[in-house]
């Protein structure tokens, strides 16, 4: 019966038009969602929203235990699930979908290549501060993931997480850094992308990519979240045209969005 | 002087006694001194005065004063030896002694009295540390199971157990303490800790249970009174990556914390192969008030009654029943719902393969109600009577039952009649094997009738083992 489903699955994919009932999961959004989940999950809404696909946004207080791999965002379509933006890029594509068609070989390595650089940069540079900067991590980090559970199950969650992030974060070689290097790595990845970015209204061309959509969903969450310092947010507001940009997306995508 | 051993008194003699007289006897003391004494021996009254334990180390004594008190109140030989086996029995069903003899012999010193009696039982402790290690092999796996129990640990029939079960699966782990209070053996306290896994392919769903529970025991009349408090983390997860999405939507951590009650009579006279008697089981959990995320009232029963009928032919009849409520807004949990159907349960159809259901994946139910009627013969023409051929049955049986979720708003009347509709039932005929005291194997050819949509059959021959059965 497995075997049969997973070949189901590559002949349906494509088969199938994106359903009405498309569902995206991320935890709740007012009382538990952290920095890095909601960077990730609002990438993936601006894709979404960029390819046109109607998704509806269900907040769900185990929505990362629901998750096959683990991470938020995951998109329930059909009968389908996929977790993490890489694996929905694959998908929408399968269903005739994608933003980087257009593109030639070389500048999609090169797109590739960024969206490299926001996950190992950006990304684990907003897992550090949640989890290895110990006044964030017991203000906010771990009330707000262990905010559903009753005690002494919070704590044990709390504190499970924050192990697990600090081993990864160990395993990459970021364990010893300080929080100043960190800022200062922020940074550094936030030039090389105002760089890129330029004068243009997207990465490449006038057409947003997937590249645009995980830049505006990180870049964006860290300008809108409070965090015990307002350090992260002021390094990239000192990249003009990168604030435009995220300005830009989202009044073009995100109008009706009340935020 | 004779002395007389009553060493196992099974069975308990009632014809006389055979004295066993010694060579050196023959010769001995004069006419008068042996009549005395064949005086004692006859029925005459006695009085017990000393009763002793020898062969104590770790236990304390004041344990025992209660289970061998009785004994005082002989007035003859033969209560007496009544009586002292009545104690006999009491000492080892503590657990704490391998060996209990008894020796009941005439009293001797400055206080003696011409009938007196001095009892003494010799004991043989158990080893402090005993250890068990069982290899199991099961549905794809195989597991190691190491065990260690110390016995009266502290002197009064305290039992520490540990239990560890590594497996290619899983891997599982238990503490146990439990204390009977001195002279009354039946009122018992039970500390457990434990981490359990566990694999439901019928739901496609894992479950690890991380967890504490601390239970009280007691009788009261005829009725058997448990009151347990239990604390369990609960993960959740998907076996499989098809697993349906409701199974998936029950992933992650809860917490339960739940008072219980469950009150027992069972006045059957085998737990097994009940020729008589009857069992009725109720019980009552309630989760939420004590912390935790888990918060409902659930009750079950279980009912049985049996009748021996002509021909060494039993009829035994069966019924369960259980609701959960959920308490607040939340729905009710996959891993607190009842589940309905196998060979332990309404035979003929899957295991736990019985009602609602999403994509394959069975989810369980909120009520449920289960019956079951049997006829149990001994094999045809009695191959091994009194032997191997005992712990066989032929059983004919019908059974039938309904699993599915209320509507709380409704009243009653709704509800029976929800639980009315839709009735699954089958009937059959098959062999049972008894093992030990506690299980037992059936082989049986089931067929299932009623059968809904959604529901996994499983007619024709289906095979089952287990300790509880419909």
């Amino acid at each position: 019966a497995g075997l049969h489903r997973v070949f189901d699955l590559f002949t349906s994919t494509a088969a199938e038009p994106w359903p009405e009932s498309a569902t995206l999961y991320q935890p709740l959004k007012e009382d538990q969602i952290l920095l890095s989940d909601c960077a990730s999950s609002l990438a993936v809404q601006a894709y979404l929203r960029m390819c046109g696909l109607p998704v509806q946004v269900v907040c769900k207080a185990n929505a990362e235990y629901m998750s096959p791999s683990g991470k938020i965002p995951f998109i329930h379509v059909g009968n389908q699930v996929v977790s993490e933006l890489g694996p929905i890029v694959q998908f929408t594509k399968a269903k005739g979908n994608s933003l980087s068609d257009s593109l030639e070989d070389v500048q999609r390595a090169e797109m590739k290549a960024y969206m490299e650089l926001v996950n190992n940069m950006l990304l684990t540079a907003e897992l550090y501060i949640q989890w290895c900067d110990d006044a964030t991590a017991a203000e906010i980090s771990r009330p707000r993931y262990s905010s559903p559970y009753s005690w002494p199950l919070s704590k044990i969650l709390a504190y499970q997480k924050q192990w697990e992030v600090r081993r990864k974060m160990n395993a990459v070689g970021w364990g010893g850094k300080t929080l100043e290097q960190v800022y200062e790595d922020v940074s550094q990845c936030c030039q090389a992308l105002s760089q890129r970015l330029g004068t243009q209204p997207y990465f490449f061309n006038k057409q947003p990519t997937e590249l645009d959509a995980l830049v505006f969903g990180h870049l964006f969450t860290i300008l809108t979240t409070r965090l015990t310092s307002t350090e992260l947010a002021e390094r990239i507001k000192s990249y003009s045209n990168l604030l435009s940009f995220c300005r830009r997306i989202e009044q073009t995508y995100f109008e009706d969005k009340s935020s | 002087m004779g002395t007389v051993h009553a060493k196992s008194l099974d069975p308990l003699p009632m014809h006389g006694r055979d004295l066993g007289l010694h060579p050196d006897d023959l010769v001995e003391p004069p006419e008068p001194e042996q009549e005395s004494k064949q005086e004692i021996l006859e029925n005459k009254d006695v009085v017990v005065q000393h009763v002793n334990v020898q062969g104590l180390g770790r236990t304390k004594e004041d344990l025992l004063g209660y289970e061998i008190s009785d004994v005082f109140h002989a007035k003859n030989l033969i209560d007496v030896m009544k009586k002292s086996h009545i104690a006999r029995q009491r000492l080892l069903r503590l657990g704490i002694f391998k060996e209990v003899e008894v020796l009941i012999d005439t009293s001797e010193g400055s206080d003696a009295l011409p009938n007196g009696l001095d009892v003494t039982f010799e004991v043989t402790e158990v080893k402090r540390l005993t250890g068990s290690y069982n290899t199991m092999v099961g549905n794809n796996e195989g597991s190691m199971v190491l065990g260690l129990k110390l016995p009266n640990m502290f002197g009064r029939a305290e039992k520490l157990t540990f239990q560890f079960s590594y497996g290619t699966k899983e891997t599982s782990y238990g503490l146990s303490f439990f204390k009977p209070q001195p002279g009354h053996f039946e009122r018992n306290l039970t500390l457990n800790m434990y981490k359990v896994t566990g694999q439901f392919p019928w739901s496609s769903l894992k479950e690890t249970d991380r967890g504490a529970s601390a239970e009280f025991n007691f009788p009261l009349g005829m009725t058997n009174h448990t009151l347990k408090w239990e604390g369990v983390w609960r993960e959740l997860g998907c076996l499989a990556r098809s697993a349906s999405f409701a199974v998936r939507e029950e992933s992650g951590h809860s917490l339960k914390s739940a008072l219980s009650h469950t009150m027992s009579i069972d006045s059957r006279n085998s737990a097994i192969f009940p020729n008589r008697g009857a069992l009725l089981r109720i019980n009552q959990e309630l989760a939420g008030y004590t912390g935790g995320d888990a918060s409902f009232l659930k009750e079950d029963f279980e009912l049985q009654l049996n009748r021996r009928l002509f021909w060494d032919s039993v009829l035994s009849a069966s019924l369960w029943g259980g609701m959960l409520c959920p308490i607040g807004a939340q729905p009710s949990c996959i891993a607190d719902r009842f589940y309905l159907g196998g060979p332990t349960s309404v035979r003929g159809f899957g295991m736990y393969s019985i009602g609602p259901q999403s994509e394959g994946d069975y989810l369980g139910g909120e009520a449920y109600w289960a019956g079951g009627l049997h006829l149990y013969t001994p094999l045809p023409f009695r191959p091994g009577k009194g032997g191997f051929g005992d712990l066989f049955r032929t059983h004919f049986f019908l059974n039938a039952g309904n699993l599915c979720n209320l509507n709380y708003g409704e009243g009653p009347r709704a509800h029976l009649q929800k639980l009315a509709e839709c009735i699954r039932w089958s009937y059959g005929a098959g062999i049972v094997l008894r093992l030990g005291n506690i299980a037992r194997l059936e082989l049986n050819y089931c067929v299932p009738m009623g059968v809904q949509s959604g529901d996994r059959i499983c007619d024709g021959v289906q095979f089952g083992a287990g300790i509880r059965f419909l």
